[in-house]
């Protein structure tokens, strides 16, 4: 019993730490543009086309296979801030820049739909399927041990860039107060768009490891976004603390709901745990804390 | 007679031709669409259509985003076929209640979600849409699942004495059905909107706060719109259910939700004829284009980014700019 608990426990921290890469993305840029980019979901599933062509058309090695689709969802994000965000942005609407942005997924889903086909694809890492065996008959697989060192390195490094850096310290400033931030002398349309890099960039690379995992469909990224939505809910938005700590406990809660009750009820415990944090707590699990800051 | 009531009257005058020529047009199309592949496509818009003006009312008047217009499809769909099928209830009566289940439900996501806003509502409609799909593929006993419902059938005959009997297992007729109620529910909106609760709405899509101050009860306005809209969901889904015959759960994903959401901005939201032309459009369209081969799908991401982008008035406003156009000077001489 106990060593099922440890490896669902294993299993969640995996899932969640792949959650909290793709929610953070949205989470900076709500933090800095108070906007939702749908399209997200898409720079997760081409992150996770551009790591499978990389590693089995190309042959080339699925550690940098990563790397590529970081680069690649850093570029999308460039395009989607630069076609949509921007222009959108004089006219302080704040509901079309999000309807616009589901328009960028429905076409760049039905563009994957008609290059790569409806059939999965079998992303099989080389990592799948060599074990390291843990206390008490726990094993963790290279890939999964890949993935939460990766995201852990990953996420440390964006918080020291946040805290410590001249650039996150600006783009923190941004968050708070865009027009006083101006005044500070910081350029506010640069430091979006480097959060949209940054965010997409977190998205690409996300995809890359999501790719085993999932089935590799052009909707793949659909079914994570849904729920990278209710963790940055449950976190609140724009906060970053909040976001790791709901992604990863979105993903255990995922992980013993399917053990302990059924694997087709997972969407409805994560959901319904949202639409309750929204009735009773709109504003995330620490809000409290980011008051007193301001 | 002031010049604007003047104004008004003839627009209303200019309204009414509109309305009669729509009805001789949709009247008449079984002369032209002659194949049932075309009537039936033909009766997806008129679902669509029932679908595009009810998210409309929600978003377009009421300010509210909702992306889990699906759900409601679903829920009408769903409800109103299991309780023939289950309980033997007659289809006008599970019509009704199915239209009614899915009012009842989206007036309480909206008083749920009452206190929330603009993206939180998005979010919070967008969950409850991915937990009605899952309640769908899981309830195995209740809705046969991934499975699905089949050999659903039409809505029962209509022997009125001294006409021949209408069967809705006939296409053109199913259509005429379905359009009709169309036409009803637009007529019922379009008076809704001109109506002081219209103005109500439209008071608390521009600034809450002043509408509060003004002596209207936002909540309740905010969920009278919501429950409407969700209603006209249900029965299209009702209608779905009967005109396909079959019904499975991702018939309703909240991809759906997007594809109804497109019509509502193609044709221009906040209009009532404007997500008309979008559901009619975005239905056509995409079946003219099927000789593309899939490409037919990108239509609609393209044409919603497009629009949003360059003209965020959709359809509605894009003829509005070419008429102005067409009619600059002398119209311009007129007003002054």
């Amino acid at each position: 019993m106990l060593t099922v608990a440890l490896q669902q426990g294993i299993n969640g921290i995996v899932f969640g730490s792949l959650y909290v890469l793709v929610a953070l993305g949205l989470t900076l840029i709500y933090g800095v543009l108070v906007q939702i980019n749908f399209a997200h979901a898409d720079i997760v599933t081409i992150g996770a086309f551009a790591a499978y062509f990389f590693t089995f058309v190309f042959g080339g090695n699925y550690l940098v296979s990563i790397g590529i689709a970081l680069i690649v969802g850093a570029g999308l994000g460039w395009v989607v801030n630069a076609a949509i965000f921007a222009p959108l942005r004089e006219r302080g609407n704040e509901l079309l820049p999000l309807i616009a942005t589901i328009g960028v997924s429905i076409l760049l889903q039905n563009a994957m739909l008609l290059w790569f086909g409806p059939i999965p694809y079998a992303f099989d890492s080389p990592y799948s399927n060599e074990v390291i065996r843990l206390w008490g008959g726990t094993f963790i697989t290279w890939q999964n041990l890949i993935i939460i060192v990766v995201s852990a390195l990953t996420i440390a490094l964006l918080y020291a860039f946040m805290k410590f850096t001249m650039m996150g310290k600006a783009l923190r400033a941004v968050a708070q107060d865009r027009e006083t931030a101006g005044l500070m002398g910081i350029n506010p349309n640069q430091l979006v768009m480097l959060t949209f890099v940054i965010a997409s960039a977190l998205a690409g690379m996300g995809g890359a490891m999501l790719g085993p995992i999932l089935v590799l469909t052009p909707f793949a990224g659909t079914s994570v976004i849904v729920k990278a939505f209710a963790i940055v809910i449950i976190g609140g938005f724009g906060n970053v603390e909040g976001t790791i700590i709901a992604g990863l406990a979105v993903g255990l809660i995922e992980s013993f709901a399917t053990q302990l009750i059924n694997p087709g009820l997972t969407d409805i415990v994560v959901f319904t745990l949202l639409l309750l944090m929204l009735a009773f707590r709109p504003t995330g699990l620490i809000a409290e804390k980011r008051e007193e800051n301001v | 007679m002031s010049s604007e009531a003047r104004l008004r009257a003839s627009q209303s005058g200019k309204r009414r031709w509109w309305l009669l020529i729509a009805i001789v047009v949709v009247a008449t199309c079984r002369c032209y669409f002659k194949d049932s592949y075309w009537r039936a496509n033909l009766i997806v818009c008129a679902l669509n259509v029932i679908l595009a003006i009810g998210l409309d009312f929600i978003l377009g008047y009421a300010g509210q985003l909702n992306l889990g217009h699906s759900a409601f499809y679903g829920i009408g769909a769903y409800a109103s076929t299991l309780l023939i099928i289950k309980l033997g209830v007659p289809f006008w009566i599970a019509f009704a209640a199915g239209m009614a289940l899915s009012g009842a439900a989206g007036m309480a996501l909206s008083l749920f979600a009452v206190r929330l806003r603009g993206h939180y509502l998005a979010i919070a409609s967008l969950g409850f849409a991915v937990i009605v799909h899952q309640v769908l593929l899981n309830w195995i006993s209740l809705t046969q699942g991934p499975l699905g419902i089949y050999a659903i059938k039409p809505p029962p005959d209509i022997a009125l004495p001294g006409l021949p009997v209408i069967s809705f297992g006939n296409t053109a007729n199913m259509f005429y059905l379905v359009a009709g109620f169309a036409f009803l529910f637009y007529v019922l909106l379009d008076q809704l909107v001109r109506s002081p609760i219209g103005e109500a709405l439209a008071a608390i899509r521009e600034d809450e706060v002043s509408a509060a101050s003004f002596g209207i009860n936002c909540t309740v306005w905010k969920v009278f719109a919501f429950g409407m809209g969700s209603a006209l969901a249900g029965a299209a889904g009702a209608f779905y259910a009967s005109f396909v015959g079959t019904l499975v759960p991702d018939a309703f994903i909240i991809t759906e939700s997007f594809t109804i959401l497109a019509m509502v901005i193609v044709g221009g939201m906040g209009t009532l004829t404007g997500p008309v032309w979008g559901a009619i459009l975005l239905t056509v369209l995409p079946e003219l284009l099927r000789g593309i081969g899939d490409l037919r799908l990108v239509v609609y991401g393209a044409a919603l980014t497009l629009v949003v982008l360059f003209v965020p008035g959709g359809m509605v406003q894009a003829a509005r700019i070419v008429r102005a156009r067409l009619a600059c000077l002398p119209m311009a001489s007129t007003r002054q």
